[in-house]
Formats: C-alpha cells, sequence, structure tokens
C-alpha cells in the first residue's frame, strides 16, 4: 500500500523552482531561496479549504525548536496529487522540508515531507496536477 | 380627518412608478432536455493551466494605462520582495474575470435548459450564471462579482457577454497583483474546446478605467475524469479557524492565528476556548 502511494507520487511529482502555487494567497511571503528541513512530529494536520496546514513539533535544531505552520495547497489539488486526510497523523515522525517565512517566525510553505518510519515521500506540486490533467482521463 | 383626506389626495396624485416587466421562465419541455444531447460534452472536472496562466500574462502583457501600470508595478515588485498583497485572503470571489484568468482551482459545468452554470472549487460564491435562454441583458443589472451573463451557442462554442460587474472587482494577473476595474467591464468570450480535453475560453476584456484598449487573452484548461478530480467543498473561511471545544465539550471552530491569510504556529499562551 505504501509503496504503491509512494510510487504513484513519485510518478506525479518533479521538484520545479517555481514551488507550490496556491489558491487563495501567494507564496510571497515564504523565501523561496532558503529551504529548511524540519525534523520532528506531526502535531496536526488540518485537511481544510483553502490551505491545508500542517503543525510539526521540532525538538531541536539552532533556533528550529518548537511548533512551526507549514502551509500547502487545497484538499482538493491534493487529492488529485495522492494525498487524503489519512496522509498525515498526529505522532508521525516526518522530516519537512520548507521554504521558511521571511520574518524568521516559525511558518513555512511547503515543499516536501518524508515519513521517516517508512520512507513515503509526499509531494504537492500543482504542476503535477496539470500534466496529469493534460494527460487525459 | 381632513388631514387624511389630503394625505389621500396627495397618495391619488403621485405619479405611478413603472413596474419593470418580470418575465416568467416557462417550465422546460422534454425537446428543451432532448436538446441538451446535441450540445458538446464539456462533463468532467476542468483544471486550469496555471503555466500557461503567466505565460499568458507575460507574452501578452495586459494594456494597463500607464498611471495604472506603476500601481501594478508596485503590487508586483511588493510580491518579488516577499510582500504580497493579497487580493483573495478576505476570501471574496474572485469575481469577473479574475475568476477565469488567475484560478488555481477547477472548473465544471452544468447544461440545464435556457442555462449553463459554471461551478468552480472555492466556494459556493465561485460561480457563474450564463442564460442562454434567448433573453436580452439587461438594461442595468445589479452589479455583482461574476456580473450577468447571457450566451449563446456557436456551433460547439459558447459565446458569452458579461456585463454588471462591481467596480471593487479585480483585473488580476496574480493571487497578488490585479487592479479594480472601476465599474463598466465588459466582458466577451468564446469557450470551445481545442482538442477533446482541452478548452479555450478567449476572452476580450474591455475595461475603460483601466486599460487603454480591450485586452484579447486566453486562458486553458484541461479535463480529467478521474473521482480523484471530482469538486469538492471548498469553504475559504475554513482555513481562519482552527477547531476546539466550547464550555460544554461540543465541536466548535475559534479563530486561527494567523498573517496575511497563512497560519502560524500557537500563540504562547494559546488562544483561550469561548
Amino acid at each position: 500500500m505504501f509503496r504503491k502511494f509512494t510510487l504513484a507520487l513519485t510518478a506525479l511529482s518533479l521538484v520545479t523552482a517555481a514551488g507550490t502555487a496556491l489558491a487563495h494567497h501567494s507564496f510571497a511571503m515564504f523565501d523561496p531561496a532558503k529551504v529548511v528541513t524540519l525534523q520532528g512530529k506531526v502535531k496536526e494536520f488540518r485537511w481544510v479549504n483553502p490551505h491545508v496546514s500542517l503543525f510539526v513539533d521540532v525538538a531541536g535544531g539552532a533556533g528550529q525548536s518548537g511548533v512551526w505552520a507549514v502551509e500547502l495547497t487545497s484538499p482538493g489539488n491534493l487529492t488529485r496529487l495522492g494525498w487524503s486526510r489519512q496522509s498525515l497523523k498526529p505522532g508521525d515522525r516526518v522530516a519537512v522540508e520548507v521554504n521558511p517565512l521571511r520574518d524568521g517566525q516559525h511558518g513555512g510553505g511547503f515543499r516536501k515531507a518524508t515519513l521517516l518510519d517508512n520512507g513515503t515521500v509526499l509531494q504537492a506540486n500543482l504542476i503535477n496536477i496539470e500534466k496529469a490533467a493534460a494527460g487525459g482521463h | 380627518m381632513r388631514r387624511a383626506c389630503a394625505a389621500l389626495l396627495l397618495i391619488a396624485a403621485a405619479p405611478v412608478i413603472a413596474q419593470p416587466a418580470d418575465p416568467v421562465v416557462p417550465p422546460p419541455t422534454a425537446a428543451d432536455w432532448a436538446a441538451l444531447a446535441k450540445l458538446p460534452d464539456w462533463s468532467g472536472t476542468w483544471s486550469p493551466d496555471v503555466r500557461d496562466q503567466v505565460a499568458q500574462v507575460t507574452t501578452n502583457p495586459v494594456p494597463w494605462k500607464p498611471e495604472v501600470q506603476k500601481q501594478v508595478d508596485v503590487l508586483t515588485r511588493e510580491e518579488q520582495e516577499g510582500r504580497p498583497r493579497g487580493l483573495l485572503v478576505n476570501c471574496l470571489p474572485h469575481g469577473m474575470p479574475s475568476l477565469m484568468l488567475i484560478t488555481h482551482n477547477a472548473h465544471e459545468f452544468l447544461f440545464t435548459p435556457g442555462r449553463v452554470t459554471l461551478l468552480g472549487e472555492s466556494d459556493g460564491n465561485r460561480l457563474r450564471r450564463i442564460w442562454t435562454d434567448g433573453r436580452a441583458m439587461p438594461a442595468d443589472p445589479d452589479p455583482s462579482f461574476h456580473g450577468y451573463s447571457i450566451g449563446h451557442w456557436e456551433g460547439d462554442t459558447l459565446v458569452v457577454e458579461t456585463r454588471g460587474i462591481l467596480p471593487q472587482v479585480y483585473l488580476a494577473i496574480g493571487e497578488a497583483v490585479g487592479i479594480p476595474t472601476g465599474g463598466d467591464t465588459v466582458i466577451r468570450e468564446r469557450l470551445h474546446l481545442i482538442d477533446p480535453d482541452t478548452m479555450a475560453d478567449d476572452l476580450v476584456i474591455t475595461a475603460p478605467h483601466v486599460l487603454t484598449r480591450p485586452w484579447e487573452t486566453r486562458r486553458l484548461y484541461h479535463r480529467t475524469r478521474k473521482r480523484s478530480f471530482e469538486i469538492v467543498e471548498g469553504v475559504c473561511r475554513q482555513g481562519d479557524f482552527e477547531p476546539s471545544s466550547d464550555k460544554w465539550g461540543n465541536p466548535v471552530y475559534i479563530p486561527t492565528r494567523q498573517q496575511d491569510g497563512n497560519v502560524l504556529p500557537p500563540a504562547d499562551p494559546p488562544a483561550t476556548n469561548p
């Protein structure tokens, strides 16, 4: 199951410099030139519009400890990329790559998450929805 | 009594206010329903081509008036420098033409006799009713976000004219770059398939307060029929709240901590329940 899920996501995924496009607000408050990897446990995964948000409790790291709020695209778009509201659960050990907020607060724009216990990689690039859609049915 | 009589006389003498005609839409016939089968098949879910949205603006720039271009430049610079002025963070609808120009969410079309309905994904208010029953454009439609749209079919092309758009509605080229049209906007569209699963919306946008000439531009939408692409509920303001419980333990929403539309980690001390 997980392997299939990972393969499907890998097939769909393509990291681009454009990052994850969103539907409600621009992503410009996040710094695309910086990538921070947050290692910790999922505190909350809010599967809501217009943006799904992921709260990660980060234990250590220079200036990183505490809860981080990570924003993703909408549930509809994530569903099209193979996600579900069960993709991440409280307590999951994760490494999450984000573009951090420019003002230094503990928030970021989602790039990639790896579930550390099974290696599942989750990505969320809208460009892959277009590719899947442009590929027909 | 005398005063009452005088009042009655005044009322009687007042000019009669003409009531606008209120035509009754006849119930659809079996033939009306059968005629829908002759229309092109626009079922499925239509996802916008966001890369092409960007490409269109780059290769075919909006003919902003010079003084408006300066405002656009400010907004563009603000976004580039990481201070986006989110046009949609208040969760009001995109409005027209921005719904067609910059949405990142899917659309679907419903055909019923005398009408095409476009449903957007984000909120029930991303919605266009396009009347195809032969009615004329009202002389002065009440302004709304998506305007009043009448359409007709030319072969497999839906030809639409939209007026009556609120002056506050943006002509947007991105989620943080757009200018209110100021009213008097007229949008003419030709929606048609350019291959079995690609729809083109060819727009001519006339916005005399902000443009030097009508702007002709195209937007593309790709169709899928996969269930994972079906449109789901998307309540824009849901993200402004977080789940909590009231004093009786009922699940409720309380405002969440955010800044310019994006969520932040919980405050210290955490928010209290209502």
